[in-house]
């Protein structure tokens, strides 16, 4: 089931949940992007879908909230922190370097 | 993830303490890096190959997987080379190439394209499946590579594409790659047409790879092995070419096939290969085409000088180009323009040349002339008309050096791109022929005066002022300047004297234009000469009024007297012929009219001198011959010598010696004074006994009572305008020359040692030099000799012990 929008792109847990997200704002992680290149013509690309077999929706969720933080605050300055539980921070910290983000 | 904040709790799933199987991982990531090759990557899970590769350097295993990648696409790589590329290379490659040749161009053009084609597409699938490695393995390169200094995957594997396809040991396939290129290059500068697409990819490729992992700029592939054979291939493609053009095109197609073969390797860079080359290919081009024979070419027949001769400003603009490419300074062609610029001048001077001028002259002088020439009177007359043929040729050398000139102006603004260092040298050229020509600055002079005498008679100010500003180019280029200053005061004063100049403001136009090329030292005798003159019009108003006012005197009445007071430093005196008193007795009417003038003048200035020149004046006469009225303007010696005939009886005659004793003229002068009189046909108003051509002191004078005319007004020819000098003036010229150069550099070695007391004699000459060389070039032997001269007088004195040293005495 290919998501039509081309401008958004799916992300998936591994316990299942979707995450809509525009592809702009995923394409801060090279590796999502590197994913998503049509040229290369992987699967994922193919279905504009991703299936992260190593995060929670907990995770993701917060990952996606990044992606739209970092999106927005791309160029200002004064930027407010960003919410982050101390109990997320280490596995966050993780999947951020598995996402090169 | 850039903030935390409070307590951090380890993560709910160890993840760093699962065992990891390596071959496990490894067998399913090459098992899809080979579907990568396969081009089946649609099947593949990126996330899942990220993963998988991710967890084998998480654990440690990140050596092991580069090189088993390595190994990998190594092999990948040797089945390409073998299955892909080998079957396409141009078989004599392989062998040798010593059958190469053979082959038709059309089977070549078609086994390079395939070959080429066939390159370019293994390349391309190597790039893109090693950009999905490289998209796969990021974390490898992020953590491993970066961590342990070594290259990317990426840059490593096209290494391998390096080693393992162009310098593949066994078959050669660089070497043939750029030989296809080179032959397909040769195919199109020999007028065939090639795929440049094809080449440019190749191109690409050899760019994109480099000698070593590095990947330093210098060391592309392109530029290590591929450059320097194409720029050999080049090389001698276009010296061959241009011994051939040489053999058989003319300068103007040489020049032209040279131009289209820069523009073609230049597009050649950009569209087949690459912008890298592009200098260096020009240079090539340029080195063989242009610098080896670009002398041989504008020594063609139809080289330089033809195409100058003819006004091909195409080709003299593109052999401009063509040389300002490889030499700023365009030697060659500054050197080949100025040898034709001074074989013209040459040309010129060698007509204008008194010697071969009057070779044509005899023929000009009327045959009348020419039995009696052994006269001394007749010899004059034809002296006269061969200075008068000189003025001629004077004006036409002036016009032939300002065309040649405009010639090249035009040839320099339309075709040289109005480079300044190609102006000096144009300079220098025409300093060069002008100032071998002796007489210049006289021809000069004579030339603006005919143009101020009658030549801007219907000429706009704009023209006057073009003509002017020519005379005046050329002007820059005398060295001699202090000699054109003396012929132009001597022709000056008899344009102002004899009211000849069509123009005072064309006058003092041509001395604003002088003072400003060389200064105000140079023109205030001019501007003199101009201030005399209007002071003596005012005089002779007043004087006249004067004589008015006054009653009982009917002096002034009779005679209407102009006098022009010259300030004898001002008028060239000596080169007007009036050296000494130059006078004589007028008639008593006119000696009362003279003698009230001087009173008048000295009264008015008291401590001057003032002597009358009688030989540069001219009158006007009233008569009448048989009833009908006739108005005579003749010099004032003629005046006086008619006057004379007032005081005899009608019909009467008076002698030579008579006429001397009553008017006193020089003998000499008289003499020619008469010959106006008596001999020319048209104004033969006097009689002379016996009639023949010439004057003795034996003649006697009557007035010719059947003179006839059908003009009322007669000028009698006296004077003669202003001509060409002949030989014997020459001398006597530049005799005076000589002398007022000595007086002047006496006066510049005074002035140095006077502000520098002690001085060298080079040091002395060369300032000598440098003071005076705006006028003239002074003779260093000159110099020498006024040096020695002051010292006689004892203005200098040489030091003791340093013979070459001056001071100066006070």
């Amino acid at each position: 089931m290919a998501e039509e929008d081309t401008n958004s792109v799916v992300l998936i847990s591994n316990d299942g949940f979707r995450f809509v997200v525009r592809k702009s704002a995923a394409m801060a992680s090279p590796a999502i992007k590197s994913m998503l290149d049509k040229r290369s013509n992987f699967a994922e690309a193919r279905e504009n879908k991703i299936v992260f077999q190593n995060m929670s929706a907990v995770i993701l969720e917060k990952i996606c909230e990044y992606f739209y933080y970092n999106e927005k605050y791309r160029d200002a300055k004064d930027v407010p922190d960003m919410e982050i539980p101390p109990e997320l921070a280490l596995e966050l910290l993780m999947v951020a370097d598995f996402l090169h983000t | 993830m850039n903030r935390t904040r409070g307590k951090i709790r380890p993560p709910r799933r160890g993840l760093a303490t699962d065992p990891v199987d390596f071959d496990e991982y490894w067998d399913t990531l090459a098992q899809s890096l080979r579907e990568i090759h396969a081009k089946n990557a649609s099947r593949l899970s990126f996330e899942e190959l990220y993963r998988n590769a991710y967890k084998l350097v998480l654990k440690k295993h990140g050596e092991k997987l580069y090189a088993n990648v390595k190994q990998l696409v190594v092999e990948h790589l040797k089945v390409v080379a073998v299955r892909d590329v080998r079957p396409l290379v141009p078989s004599a490659i392989v062998t040798g190439g010593a059958a190469f040749g053979t082959a038709s161009s059309v089977e070549k053009r078609i086994g390079g394209d395939k070959f080429l084609d066939r390159l370019k597409v293994v390349w391309e699938d190597h790039q893109l499946c090693m950009g999905m490695m490289k998209d796969v393995l990021m974390y490898m390169d992020r953590v491993f590579c970066a961590d342990h200094k070594i290259p990317s995957i990426y840059v490593t594997c096209m290494g391998l594409f390096r080693d393992h396809i162009l310098r593949n040991p066994q078959y050669n396939i660089g070497k043939a790659l750029n030989t296809v290129i080179l032959d397909q290059i040769k195919m199109e500068r020999e007028g065939d047409i090639i795929n440049h697409a094809t080449i440019r990819s190749c191109v690409y490729m050899l760019e994109a790879l480099y000698e070593n992992e590095d990947e330093n700029e210098n060391e592309k592939i392109y530029l290590t092995s591929f450059e320097g054979e194409f720029l050999a291939a080049s090389g001698e493609f276009y010296k061959q070419e241009g011994v051939r053009l040489l053999r058989e095109c003319d300068a103007a197609t040489y020049l032209r096939k040279t131009d289209k073969r820069l523009s073609e390797e230049y597009s050649r860079s950009h569209d087949t290969l690459s912008t890298l080359s592009e200098p260096k290919i020009r240079a090539v081009v340029e080195r063989e085409l242009i610098t080896n024979n670009i002398k041989e070419v504008m020594d063609m027949d139809t080289g330089l000088r033809f195409m100058l001769d003819n006004d091909r400003f195409e080709d003299l603009k593109l052999v401009y180009k063509l040389v300002a490419r490889v030499d700023p300074e365009k030697q060659a062609l500054k050197n080949m323009m100025c040898k034709r610029l001074v074989e013209l001048g040459r040309e010129i001077n060698k007509n204008a040349n008194p010697s071969t001028a009057l070779a044509v002259a005899p023929a000009a002088v009327p045959a009348e002339n020419g039995d009696s020439a052994k006269n001394s009177g007749a010899a004059a007359a034809n002296e006269d008309k061969a200075a008068n043929n000189l003025t001629v040729i004077a004006i036409r050398w002036v016009d032939e050096v300002i065309a040649l000139k405009d010639k090249y102006e035009k040839v320099w603004t339309r075709s040289f791109d109005e480079d300044k260092g190609i102006q000096a040298s144009m300079t220098g050229a025409f300093r060069e022929f002008i100032n071998l020509f002796q007489r210049s600055p006289e021809y000069m002079s004579l030339f603006i005066d005919d143009n101020l005498r009658k030549g801007l008679k219907g000429k706009s100010e704009a023209e006057v002022d073009a003509v002017l500003d020519k005379a005046i180019t050329l002007f820059r280029y005398i060295n001699d300047k202090d000699v054109f200053e003396r012929y132009y005061k001597k022709h000056l004063s008899r344009r102002l004297l004899m009211n000849r100049s069509v123009s005072q403001d064309a006058e003092k136009q041509m001395i604003g234009k002088l003072k400003m090329e060389v200064g105000v030292a140079f023109t205030n005798k001019l501007e003199g000469m101009f201030k005399d003159m209007n002071i003596s019009d005012e005089m002779t108003s007043e004087f006249k009024k004067m004589l008015q006012n006054k009653e009982g005197s009917d002096e002034g009445k009779k005679i209407d007297l102009t006098v022009n007071v010259l300030t004898s430093t001002f008028w060239p005196m000596t080169s007007m012929g009036a050296d000494g008193m130059q006078t004589c007795s007028f008639p008593k009417e006119l000696e009362a009219l003279k003698d009230s003038f001087t009173t008048y003048y000295l009264g008015r200035h008291s401590g001057r001198k003032l002597s009358w020149q009688a030989n540069m004046g001219n009158a006007d006469l009233k008569t009448s011959f048989k009833g009908v009225k006739k108005e005579l303007n003749v010099s004032t010696y003629a005046m006086v010598v008619l006057l004379a005939f007032n005081n005899i009886p009608a019909g009467e005659s008076i002698s030579f010696e008579d006429l001397t004793t009553i008017t006193s003229i020089p003998q000499a002068e008289l003499i020619r004074t008469l010959q106006s009189l008596a001999v020319v046909p048209k104004t033969r108003i006097l009689r002379k006994n016996p009639a023949t051509k010439d004057v003795r002191p034996t003649d006697t004078f009557a007035i010719n009572e059947l003179f006839t005319s059908k003009f009322t007004r007669i000028k009698v020819g006296m004077v003669s305008a202003n001509r060409a000098e002949t030989e014997k003036e020459r001398k006597d010229t530049s005799e005076k020359v000589d002398e007022t150069r000595a007086h002047q550099i006496e006066a510049a070695v005074v002035r140095i040692m006077k502000q520098r007391k002690v001085l060298s004699h080079a040091e002395l000459v060369s300032e000598v030099i440098s003071q005076l060389k705006g006028r003239f070039n002074p003779d260093v032997a000159m110099i020498k000799k006024r040096i020695e001269s002051l010292m006689e007088r004892e203005y200098l004195a040489r030091i003791d012990g340093e013979r070459h040293t001056y001071k100066y005495l006070a």
